[in-house]
């Protein structure tokens, strides 16, 4: 419910902080099936998904955690959710055996590589290298990433020749990847599936001190090297969006106000604590800000006018142990959000005798909370004033 | 004399009332002390890690080191000693405790203690609880509580470096009470500093939500 919404619309109130997004059940097109293009998946392939989860997202595997017969129902009810299972039949690839891959079919699958051109979103060598496609959306504008190939790890329907068979015939519904079915034989797709195993690397898991070493050299170095993207993944995990986007009293994103701030924190008995539109807007945003003052605030809770931040909720001490390098990364990040205006209103302090009457509540008589989360944006009219529940 | 006396406790309960009333204003003194008070410790809190011998676990290690420092775990997984939260017991739990439609959450004991911290818990069980907040009982955690969503947004190598930390950290018996058993607050939103101290002096106690 958290990610696939009350409804299985796939706009649950933490949809919008993950990657890849949750599933959309009420249009009944899913990207991990056995079936042809266009075709509904059939509930070996549902009950699947449930019971190993999809790798590389949020989607976690239940097969220990509730009965067979529960994932059977659970896969029930998400068909009841698409009028498509009511009506289709799954038309199911017709895949020949699996044949013994080969030093000879991984060559020609490098061939079947160059020509279906594969390198154009994943890149000469799988990782993304030389690509020209690299930014991606669904059918439902939500932001996607090509996969990394070498990291089969992270492949949402299984890192298996017989997995990515199903993905290049049948196409991953609502995403670019298309079905091959009709550019490439049988044959050619088992060799592309078997080459596209070849490409996996070494987990970090399982490699020595050496490799370790230039493992993370590299990842370094390909931070520097692209510090947007960088600071894209710091902002992501760190969970920044969690605050600086204001939520309905369902909370969910306001649309439109992905981090531009105006989530409203009553910290007891300070005052009200704004989130900050991060975004890149001049006037109210980030815009006029200067990377040092970024790297303040960031570092040491102070405003760009001076005004000093609590310890919390915004974490700034935690934040001070980042990186140099990840400063700049999160701040050039930053500055590549396109503006938002969303004019927020400072910190502002609760009235001094009220003030008192709150630490005195709090310290003798322990018994307010610290905080406390109110839904809306308070850049505009109408925030609400009944708390959300955590 | 008399009006001396009066005179001298008017002067005196007023000081009382006044030195009450600024020992309220500046306890705790999170607009007065200087920053690095709060950020100083957040650097210096995490156990090192010269005791692992095996070289690239070290390495992965330290990196999950930084990526618990920086994501600000102890916010929530701090232990409460007299004086404030106690970071010589790095992450042994217990800080927080979040009362919600579904249930009351504590922060657990991340140490890897055999009977109350993490020891019996398998890699894959802690990566599931970081990936998508679903426990091996079954039970998913609110991503407002604990946010495993921003996450789930880690990559598999991140997620890794940090398991492999945690067991690295010393181990801290530090039972955390079962927190249907406490006695909670019921008004909605709110959060409790719960177990132990009721000191707010340094307290970086982070509720998300």
């Amino acid at each position: 419910m958290e990610c696939h919404g009350t409804a299985g619309q796939g706009d649950g109130p933490a949809a919008h902080l993950l990657t890849p997004r949750p599933r959309d059940f009420t249009l009944g097109r899913y990207k991990i099936r056995s079936t042809e293009t266009g075709s509904i998946p059939t509930d070996a392939d549902l009950v699947r998904s449930v019971r190993k989860g999809l790798y590389g997202s949020a989607m976690p595997g239940w097969e220990t955690l509730i009965s067979d017969n529960d994932i059977s129902d659970v896969v029930a009810f998400v068909k009841t959710l698409s009028p498509r299972f009511a009506s289709e039949t799954p038309k199911e690839i017709a895949a020949g055996p699996q044949p013994v891959s080969s030093p000879q079919s991984v060559r020609r699958g490098y061939g079947v590589y160059q020509t279906l051109q594969c390198g154009k979103c994943h890149g000469s060598d799988g990782r993304g290298t030389g690509a020209t496609a690299t930014t991606f959306e669904d059918d439902w504008r939500q932001p996607l990433r090509a996969a990394d190939l070498t990291e089969p790890w992270t492949f949402h329907g299984g890192p298996g020749a017989q997995d990515l068979y199903m993905r290049f015939s049948g196409g991953m519904s609502g995403t670019p990847m298309p079905s091959f079915k009709d550019s490439a034989s049988e044959n050619a797709m088992w060799d592309l599936a078997n080459y596209v195993v070849s490409l996996a690397r070494k987990p970090l898991w399982r490699m020595n001190a050496r490799e370790v070493a230039d493992f993370y050299a590299r990842e370094d170095a390909e931070a520097r090297a692209n510090p947007v993207k960088r600071g894209q993944y710091l902002v992501d995990t760190i969970g920044c969006a969690l605050c600086h986007s204001p939520v309905d009293e369902h909370k969910r994103l306001i649309p439109g106000l992905k981090m531009a701030g105006g989530f409203r924190i009553h910290v007891e008995p300070f005052g009200d604590y704004p989130t900050g539109n991060l975004t890149s807007d001049k006037a109210t945003g980030l815009g006029n800000w200067t990377d040092d003052e970024i790297k303040r605030v960031l570092t040491r809770g102070i405003l760009k006018d001076g005004t000093r931040l609590l310890p919390y909720p915004m974490d700034w001490p935690s934040f001070s142990t980042l990186k140099a390098d990840d400063l700049n990364a999160i701040v050039a990040y930053l500055r590549s959000l396109p503006p938002v205006s969303n004019k927020v209103p400072p910190p502002s302090r609760t009235f001094l005798p009220l003030f008192l009457w709150g630490k005195f509540k709090l310290l003798v008589l322990g018994s307010d909370p610290p905080m406390i989360f109110y839904p809306g944006n308070v850049g505009s009219a109408g925030a609400g004033r009944q708390p959300l529940e955590p | 004399m008399k009006t001396f006396l009066k005179w001298t406790a008017g002067i005196v309960l007023v000081l009382a009332v006044a030195g009450f009333l600024s020992f309220l204003y500046f306890i705790p003194p999170f607009l007065t002390a200087a920053p690095e008070t709060f950020s100083g410790p957040m650097m210096t809190a995490p156990p090192g890690l010269s005791g692992i011998a095996d070289p690239a676990e070290r390495a992965i290690a330290d990196r999950g080191r930084y990526i618990v420092m920086r994501n600000g775990c102890i916010g929530c997984h701090a232990t409460n000693g007299s004086q404030g939260p106690d970071l010589t017991k790095y992450l042994a739990g217990g800080g927080l405790k979040f009362q919600t439609p579904k249930g009351t959450f504590v922060s657990r004991n991340l140490t890897p203690d055999n009977d109350t911290g993490l020891a019996k818990r398998t890699d894959d069980e802690l990566k599931r609880v970081l990936r998508s907040g679903v426990f091996p009982d079954g039970h998913v955690v609110p991503y407002t509580v604990m946010p495993w969503a921003d996450l789930s947004n880690w990559t598999e190598e991140d997620r890794h470096a940090v398991v492999v930390y945690l067991r690295h950290l010393p181990a801290v018996r530090h039972q955390i009470p079962d927190p249907d058993a406490t006695p909670s607050i019921t008004r909605p939103g709110a959060v409790e500093q719960a177990y132990g101290g009721k000191d707010y002096g340094v307290a970086p106690a982070v509720p998300v939500e």
